[in-house]
């Protein structure tokens, strides 16, 4: 029985897809999403925009607002409640931190831009590094 | 054959030229365009003004450098278009894949490979020229440090950076003869920064002539057939005024969006660092990439300020590679429910998470882009001058 579900999301549509699944599969569990801003970028603008503001928390969950937006509508369709995180920084390394908590990690297939080589080349493949390092059983769903 | 040559080359030089417009003005007047201060027609125009001032000014020393500092002969026509070709591929590359390829030292890899081919590459040159890559990118990083710690905070205290509707000045028609006056809702403080960007913005067109007119137009003066160094500095500021005015409104949004995210005041600081650098790199003839000096001051303004309230040697020393053992490190769930620090006094909680937003190995995958960029062009040129040695 799976209790405490991570769900890193991001503005892609696998990542809908990953709520969705641990919504219908895991009708129990307390599922968290998790969206990391921030993220580094070609010109740095979002993280160095974050790093200038005087409060953070407020400015990044003002920048997460969108996402847990979604998030909620997907939830609420399905008359559940989501718990709310918000990272910055490097995706793969804010799950993973936080991996410990959770007894499974649900993710998408692939992130937004993840085509863009410029993307990919700063973060990486975010669901293939958190599946090969996560501490607990990695989820991906297409 | 020297004019089909030649007219080869042109082309390939307004191809390269025209790349080079579209990401330049998106550098140099995305910021101020996505503020509403400036009209994109009014930046590409104030754009091609400047960089053909920049090129035809400092810019002739970097061409000095590229046709005849780098390799001990001068450049000829043959080999300047076969090197031309591999900056634009560089250029597609960068198209294609989304990548940011340094248009600059692409150029100099390629003219390097071509020396190195032919044993003609002047090491001395050379090595000057990677030494100053070296260091350009920390002395960027270490202004856009102190910037962000210790100007910026106070600056921003005090400068409100204003932009009111309506039109800035309208001509007042009552009189004998027409003045200009504030518009309906402008003030002497709007006015003065909308001449601020548009001057820093014109300062950094300026530097992007003085850095990149040389790479469309140095491989076209060299040798037997080649044009005169007037006629290829107007080609060059022609090609990259035309990227101005087309592809640059895309690259406004993209380059220029995400430097909208920067607060206005900070993206100003960091044109006027990053255009001074190449500036005055340009100006001793070392060819430097724009890109490069303005990302860095970027990362520089963000990180000194993330790091602020830590002591400088903290800030050095302390190691960022693993968050649970940074002293004090607070993770997001605990952080839950916390009041609102009061203005004035320290945060943190929120800071040390703002560390977070510059991870080392992030930035050193930036700098492996500045590596592979000149290192590929170097490659790809020496084996081709070295397979078909009748191009030199």
């Amino acid at each position: 029985m799976l209790s405490r579900i991570l769900v890193p999301m991001d503005n892609s549509e696998h990542a809908s897809h990953a709520l969705e699944y641990a919504l219908e599969n895991h009708p129990e569990a307390d599922v968290t999403v998790l969206n990391v801003v921030g993220v580094p970028s070609m010109m740095m603008g979002e993280a160095v925009g974050l790093s200038l503001e005087n409060d953070l928390d407020e400015a990044a969950a003002e920048h997460a607002e969108p996402v847990f937006e979604r998030a909620r509508e997907i939830a609420d369709e399905r008359g559940r409640e989501i718990d709310e995180i918000v990272g910055v920084g490097h995706p793969a390394r804010n799950i993973l931190d936080r991996a410990e908590d959770y007894d499974t990690i649900v993710l998408g297939a692939h992130g937004e831009d993840w085509k863009r080589a410029t993307r990919r080349f700063l973060v990486g493949n975010i669901t293939e590094t958190v599946s090969k390092r996560a501490p607990v059983p990695v989820i991906v769903v297409h | 054959m020297v004019e089909t040559l030649l007219a080869i080359g042109i082309v390939a030089s307004i191809f390269v030229g025209f790349n080079i417009g579209g990401s330049s003005t998106g550098i140099a007047w995305g910021p101020p365009v996505g503020a509403g201060i400036v009209k994109k027609t009014t930046a590409a125009a104030l754009m091609t003004f400047f960089v053909f001032l920049g090129g035809w000014t400092v810019g002739r020393n970097v061409m000095d450098t590229l046709s005849e500092g780098i390799i001990t002969i001068d450049l000829t026509l043959t080999a300047g278009v076969a090197v031309l070709f591999f900056i634009g591929l560089g250029i597609l590359i960068a198209n294609i894949f989304g990548v940011p390829v340094p248009t600059s030292m692409t150029t100099v890899g390629a003219i390097a490979g071509l020396g190195l081919a032919t044993d003609t590459l002047n090491y001395a040159t050379i090595a000057e020229i990677v030494s100053w890559w070296v260091v350009t990118p920390i002395i960027g990083f270490w202004i856009g440090g102190i910037i962000g710690r210790y100007i910026y905070p106070e600056v921003n205290r005090r400068v409100q950076i204003e932009k009111s509707d309506g039109p800035l000045l309208t001509l007042d028609r009552d009189g004998t003869l027409p003045k200009p006056t504030f518009g309906p809702n402008t003030t002497w403080a709007e006015l003065g920064t909308t001449v601020v960007v548009l001057v820093i913005g014109c300062y950094m067109a300026f530097s992007a002539g003085a850095s990149n007119v040389p790479n469309a137009a140095a491989p076209l003066v060299g040798g037997v057939g080649g044009l005169p160094d007037d006629t290829a500095i107007i080609i060059a500021t022609l090609a990259i005024g035309l990227g101005g005015f087309t592809i640059a409104r895309r690259t406004m949004e993209s380059v220029g969006g995400e430097l909208s995210d920067i607060p206005l005041l900070a993206a100003l600081f960091v044109m006027l660092t990053a255009s001074t650098i190449t500036t005055l790199l340009s100006w001793i003839g070392i060819p430097i990439s724009l890109v490069m000096a303005t990302v860095m001051t970027i990362v520089g303004i963000g990180w000194g300020r993330a790091t602020r309230p830590i002591t400088f040697r903290e800030a050095v020393t302390r190691d960022t590679g693993e968050p649970e053992i940074v002293p004090g490190a607070i993770t997001a769930e605990e952080m839950e429910g916390k009041p609102a620090a009061p203005i004035g006094e320290e945060e943190p909680e929120e800071v040390l998470k703002a560390g977070d937003l510059f991870n080392p190995r992030a930035i050193m995958k930036y700098i492996s882009m500045w590596i592979i960029g000149p290192s590929v062009s170097t490659i790809l040129a020496y084996g081709f001058f070295i397979l078909i040695p009748g191009v030199a």
